[in-house]
């Protein structure tokens, strides 16, 4: 029995669609699947019930809040695919709009994180859906098997205060070899799960976090990291560096 | 008494979320409009960023056009530090482009406009869902996965990453390509070639003998795109208006606001002509406005279609696949030019030299214009995004009215006229997610 899929989008750019067509295993999920519904691709207006649903994109409308209640009636499992599902996303920089993950309004069974999730680990996680396996994402931080480990460096007598190397001092992979807080530069390798294959920083760029917190909740995470590090005021006083990927969680 | 009716429909096959929304008062269709439900307010969140933070951000308006995106906003910032940007940076930037453009192109041309054509031109009824597609021409439709895969492994390649892209950065790309690199990259443009002359004729053999439909056909309308001495180049030139029947208006980026606008408060573009003729941009604004393809079988391959074709919207579908094989032409040629492994140092961007700056470059759904305005402390203080499916939705309306009452009038089916329109509108490719950003 082929498994029923169902591929949603709420408030996105479509990257993680686009993504998912362009997987070299994209031809064969589509052989090896039923797609109930697809609206990049097909005409079907209406969810119907399916065994897994896949959501893209984060909630900053009112009426997308219906939509998920009913998908989540009509699908035996749901994941939301790619940061802005998982975590809220780019929107997290408004003020004005909300940006929601989708956990917020229901339960979900998953997430395929990253923006967008990276091509490995989402092949990797797809060809598990289609077995009806769970997922399974690294549990360890960017750190442990960064290319610039060797000199990894979490100090607080380090004065943090840039967000990106200026563009004449960005050095590749191969020569650089200083871990970028021991220069000077934030990094959220950290405090990011791991699962990228260290794209950024490979290219000469710190980790921007863009596939999520390596435990649960991005807030404990920075907290605990702002304790560790000395973060200069100028970076104190920029929005958008810890939260560009979801909100702060407040508490009471 | 007056009788209102409001018939709302969900676009289908377009990226993003759209709706097609139609007025019928006294049993006459008086207006349709293409409507978006959702706005996410980039303009407004990116003030208060760091210039040098912006390329980061910009790009996730749009998973299809991320890379044009990127290169618009550091042209922008570029032009703020009066930067020019290395021969190699540049030759790099065209290749991530032209990846990005067979990515996206081969996705809507099959996916999205291919199931229209086959119904409009009596070929097919029956590719409705994406199996009958598939199974349709098993060839065709290895054809299009081979050439999506293309678009990806060349942005993977010399851009760090598939979509939303690591290696563009103001004043250049953070990348030097590897002599084996290089040869992968001629090998793959080599290989869309091959699929893409296979598709060409596919089109060609299943389309050129008819001729397209008249309510695809637009009304009088000025095409807007960069031109390069007429040569087709999408990544530099000066801005360009061209009308049927007449001469050309050139003009340099920083006098856009002299023909075009917007106000931070409302949606859309402004244009400051007296007449009333739409713009549009995309391909068949770059096919009126260039003239060189660097390759003769373009030519050729236009000689297979009457003139009624060449003006009526469903040419741009063909155009997309030109584009394809004309960028991978180019592609192969760039990749050979020598200039491609001089390496030079990315420029330092010390000191602002204006107070704001413009970047211009045409993606693959038409003119991408992002106008930054920084203050004291390189920060951006305002902004302004003209993005191409902005430019084409007052056209998109009055086709879509137009044909909507002719063809209720004539049928009186509202279903029919909510489907029908829909071709329309995807005849354009729409990129919601850029025009709601």
């Amino acid at each position: 029995m082929k498994l029923k899929f169902a591929i949603l989008s709420l408030s996105s750019c479509s990257g993680c669609i686009s993504s998912l067509i362009s997987l070299d295993i994209f031809p064969q999920f589509l052989e090896r699947t039923k797609i109930i519904f697809f609206q990049f691709i097909s005409d079907v207006k209406d969810t119907e019930d399916c065994d897994i649903c896949l959501i893209e994109g984060c909630v900053s409308e009112e009426h997308q809040i219906p939509i998920l209640r009913k998908i989540r009636k009509q699908a035996k499992k749901i994941y939301a695919l790619g940061t802005c599902a998982c975590f809220g996303g780019i929107l997290s920089l408004s003020d004005i709009k909300v940006a929601e993950p989708i956990s917020n309004y229901i339960e979900i069974d998953g997430i395929i994180p990253g923006c967008p999730p990276p091509m490995k680990l989402f092949g990797n996680c797809l060809i598990r859906l289609v077995e009806n396996k769970e997922i399974e994402l690294s549990e360890k931080n960017m750190c442990g098997i960064c290319p610039l480990r060797g000199n990894m460096e979490i100090n607080s007598n380090i004065n943090i205060s840039k967000i990106t190397p200026n563009p004449e001092e960005i050095r590749l992979d191969e020569e650089n070899s200083e871990c970028f807080l021991a220069q000077g530069i934030l990094c959220l390798g950290p405090i990011t799960r791991d699962g990228c294959e260290h794209k950024c920083i490979k290219m000469g760029l710190p980790c921007e976090g863009c596939i999520g917190p390596v435990s649960k909740d991005f807030t404990s995470n920075i907290v605990n990291y702002l304790s560790l590090i000395n973060l200069s005021q100028e970076l104190k006083n920029y929005t958008g560096i810890f939260y560009r990927f979801s909100r702060p969680k407040l508490k009471g | 008494m007056i009788k209102l009716l409001k018939v709302i429909d969900v676009c289908k096959r377009v990226e993003g979320h759209g709706d097609v929304k139609i007025l019928v008062q006294n049993d006459e269709i008086s207006l349709v409009n293409f409507e978006f439900n959702i706005y996410r307010g980039f303009e407004n969140f990116l003030i208060g960023k760091k210039l040098l933070d912006i390329p980061k951000i910009v790009p996730r308006i749009c998973g299809l056009c991320y890379a044009s995106q990127a290169i618009a906003s550091c042209k922008a910032i570029e032009d703020i530090y009066n930067i020019k940007v290395s021969e190699q940076s540049r030759l790099l930037r065209r290749i991530l482009m032209t990846g990005e453009l067979i990515k996206s192109h081969s996705m809507n041309f099959f996916f999205q406009t291919l199931p229209d054509l086959l119904n409009i031109f009596n070929i097919s009824q029956k590719t409705t869902t994406v199996y009958d597609l598939i199974n349709y021409d098993p060839q065709l439709t290895s054809n299009i996965y081979e050439l999506i895969k293309i678009g990806n492994e060349i942005n993977n390649l010399f851009g760090g990453r598939s979509v939303h892209l690591i290696s563009i950065i103001p004043g250049g790309i953070i990348y030097s390509p590897s002599k084996k690199n290089i040869s992968i990259a001629k090998k793959r443009f080599q290989n869309a070639l091959i699929s893409l002359e296979w598709i060409i004729e596919k089109f060609i053999e299943l389309f050129s003998h008819q001729l397209p439909p008249k309510e695809f056909d637009p009304p009088n309308l000025i095409y807007l795109g960069l031109s390069n001495l007429r040569n087709y180049n999408r990544y530099s030139g000066s801005l360009s208006f061209k009308e049927a029947n007449r001469n050309m208006i050139e003009f340099e980026k920083h006098k856009y606001s002299s023909y075009f606008g917007k106000e931070p408060e409302l949606r859309g573009i402004d244009f400051y002509f007296d007449n009333k003729k739409n713009v549009i941009v995309g391909p068949l604004s770059r096919y009126n406005i260039n003239e060189n393809y660097g390759t003769d079988e373009i030519q050729t391959y236009f000689e297979y279609f009457d003139n009624p074709w060449k003006n009526n919207i469903l040419f741009a579908n063909f155009m997309r696949l030109l584009e394809m094989y004309i960028e991978s032409f180019q592609s192969i040629q760039i990749l050979d030019d020598h200039n491609l492994n001089i390496k030079q140092e990315i420029p330092s961007m010390n000191s602002v030299k204006k107070h704001d700056g413009i970047g211009v470059i045409e993606a693959p759904r038409g003119t991408l214009l992002h106008h930054y305005y920084v203050d004291n402390h390189n920060s951006l203080d305002r902004i302004k995004l003209f993005v191409a499916t902005e430019f084409n939705i007052p056209l998109i309306n009055e086709m879509i009215t137009n044909y909507a009452k002719e063809l209720f009038e004539r049928k009186g089916d509202i279903n029919l006229v909510k489907n029908n329109i829909q071709r329309i509108i995807r005849a354009f490719d729409p990129c919601i997610s850029c025009a709601t950003h």
